[in-house]
């Protein structure tokens, strides 16, 4: 993995004139780091990630990856450099079954099909859905789904990873599984999530937002053990930080 | 199964089929489409009253439906919706046109009637031809034909991306009425008055979705022209395949002994 870093200054955003959605947002994002952003709902967390991957290119500031700054004319060359997993894993996958959706990305940059396979085949292993290669898109499960979305952003062999909720309508085991698989990676990761457990599981640094600014940046065992700073921005103690804090949870639950 | 989640189950089994690895399938996609379009020019172009000609075009889609192993009940169930409408084209005919032509046995048999059928026929015909086409080759595969005919990179696209979002509309047409028969239960149907909401809903919500779609196909390094892969190469059995099937479509029209055997039944 190359040494890959972001870097955001003062980065201000709005869909509408006069309402704006992101203030004045700087960050510094280091090579294989993994980034939580946290808020309530409607903070802008999913604009946040919008942005870094070039879906608006109508914002102030400055975006820039190796120091190659973000705008139409570099556009082409930083998503190859950039994955993003979408919030809704069927927005994202869009082919009729899974290799032709993961061969969708190496075939558009040009691959000779051996490397395109084997770029898939690597892929589907990253994520350990290699039995599913042949499966239509329509029959993967929830948890599948999370997966292959995955995937098929692997295969462009990204260094950044960028991630919208996650967490969001996974069962407990499919999270787990996907919290080992996201461990794994050395890609830098910037999730964005109010599923704080998640965060708590696979980010050491988190960054905390509302209302469309950073209001904190830091450790995530600091931020997320933070009760006051969290249920001020309209968030809880993740449950297993929750339960340490408060001896007897446990006990009381059991009655 | 609802209505909705039935279509959205045909549309994506459909696109199954033709992913299947039966020869037929693994044909070269231009050489079906040639074949299918002659088909097609060959069957409408039949004069009105010539039944026992067309009758003759059968052959095409009884062998292609045995040989390519497709069920044909199956594909009748999926074009029972098309079908009527072909047939109802016809149907004045007789009105029309009450000339006596032939006679059937002792039946006396009219222009009209004769040209009713001979104009369901060709519907029929035309429509199963389609099918046939779509069910064995998949609508990449069609459009990389289409590609290599040379027509515009923006049209084929647009092909592609209206079969893909048919899919998505159903799958949103389908949550939304799911969620409206959820909340009025031992209704049936949905109420006329919600209609027009719903249909708003359904076409924001498409949109919306529509737009990620893209949104997901540029972040992937789509630039307006979608790759398939290894080329498709022409192999000798494609050659073949066309030439056999040129030769026997072109006889069945042309020559007069297919119009022989055909009056041989009437
Ligand atoms: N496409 C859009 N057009 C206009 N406003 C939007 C759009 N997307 C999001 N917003 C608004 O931007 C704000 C931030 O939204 P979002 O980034 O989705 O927040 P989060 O992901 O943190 O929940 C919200 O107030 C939302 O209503
Ligand atoms: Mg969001």
């Amino acid at each position: 993995m190359s040494h890959i870093h972001m870097e955001i200054e003062q980065l201000s955003f709005s869909y509408e004139k006069k309402v704006p959605v992101l203030k004045d947002i700087s960050f510094f994002a280091g090579e294989r780091e993994s980034i939580g952003v946290i808020g309530a709902n409607g903070v802008g967390k999913s604009t946040l990630l919008k942005l870094l991957v070039g879906l608006h290119l109508d914002f102030e500031g400055s975006i820039r990856i190796e120091e190659i700054p973000l705008e139409k004319k570099t556009l082409g060359k930083i998503r190859e450099k950039i994955g993003y997993v979408f919030q809704d894993a069927d927005s994202q996958l869009f082919m009729p079954n899974v290799f032709e959706d993961a061969a969708f990305a190496p075939r558009n940059y040009g691959l000779p099909e051996e490397e395109v396979n084997r770029r898939v085949e690597m892929a589907l292993r990253a994520v350990h859905i290699e039995h599913l290669r042949e499966k239509p898109i329509y029959k993967l499960s929830g948890g599948e789904k999370k997966l292959a979305s995955i995937a098929v952003i692997l295969t462009m062999l990204p260094d950044i990873i960028l991630m919208d909720e996650p967490s969001i309508a996974l069962d407990p085991r499919n999270r787990r599984n996907l919290i080992a698989i996201l461990n794994q990676f050395d890609h830098l990761k910037i999730i964005a999530s109010h599923d704080l457990d998640f965060i708590w599981d696979t980010c050491e640094r988190t960054i905390l937002m509302a209302d469309g600014g950073i209001v904190c940046d830091g450790r995530t065992e600091d931020i997320l053990r933070d009760e006051k700073l969290l249920e001020e921005h309209g968030l809880e103690l993740p449950l297993s930080i929750y339960r340490n804090n408060h001896a007897g949870y446990a006990e009381n639950a059991n009655i | 199964m609802s209505n909705i989640s039935r279509t959205i189950y045909e549309i994506q089994s459909l696109d199954a089929l033709a992913k299947e690895k039966r020869w037929i399938n693994e044909l070269h996609p231009l050489v079906k489409i040639c074949v299918t379009m002659l088909y097609i020019g060959m069957t409408v172009s039949f004069p009105k009253y010539c039944l026992g000609g067309l009758l003759a075009m059968a052959v095409y889609p009884v062998i292609l439906f045995t040989v390519g192993e497709l069920s044909f009940r199956a594909g009748l169930r999926r074009l029972r919706i098309v079908l009527p409408l072909v047939c109802v084209v016809g149907v004045f005919n007789p009105f029309f046109d009450r000339e006596i032509y032939a006679y059937l046995g002792k039946v006396a048999v009219s222009g009209g009637v004769l040209s009713m059928v001979t104009l369901m026929l060709k519907g029929v015909f035309t429509v199963f031809a389609s099918y046939l086409l779509i069910a064995t080759t998949t609508v990449e595969k069609i459009c990389y034909a289409l590609r290599m005919l040379h027509l515009p990179k923006l049209f084929v696209t647009q092909l592609l991306l209206i079969y893909r979002y048919i899919g998505v509309l159903s799958e949103e047409a389908g949550r939304i009425t799911r969620a409206y028969e959820l909340r009025a239960p031992g209704q049936k149907g949905i109420h006329v008055k919600a209609w027009g909401t719903l249909v708003g809903q359904l076409l924001l919500r498409s949109m919306d979705r529509a737009e990620q779609i893209y949104e997901s196909m540029c972040l992937r390094g789509y630039q307006g022209e979608f790759y398939y892969g290894d080329k498709i190469k022409m192999r000798g059995r494609d050659i073949v395949y066309l030439c056999i099937w040129t030769a026997a479509l072109i006889a069945l029209r042309c020559l007069p002994v297919t119009e022989k055997i055909g009056s041989l039944f009437m």
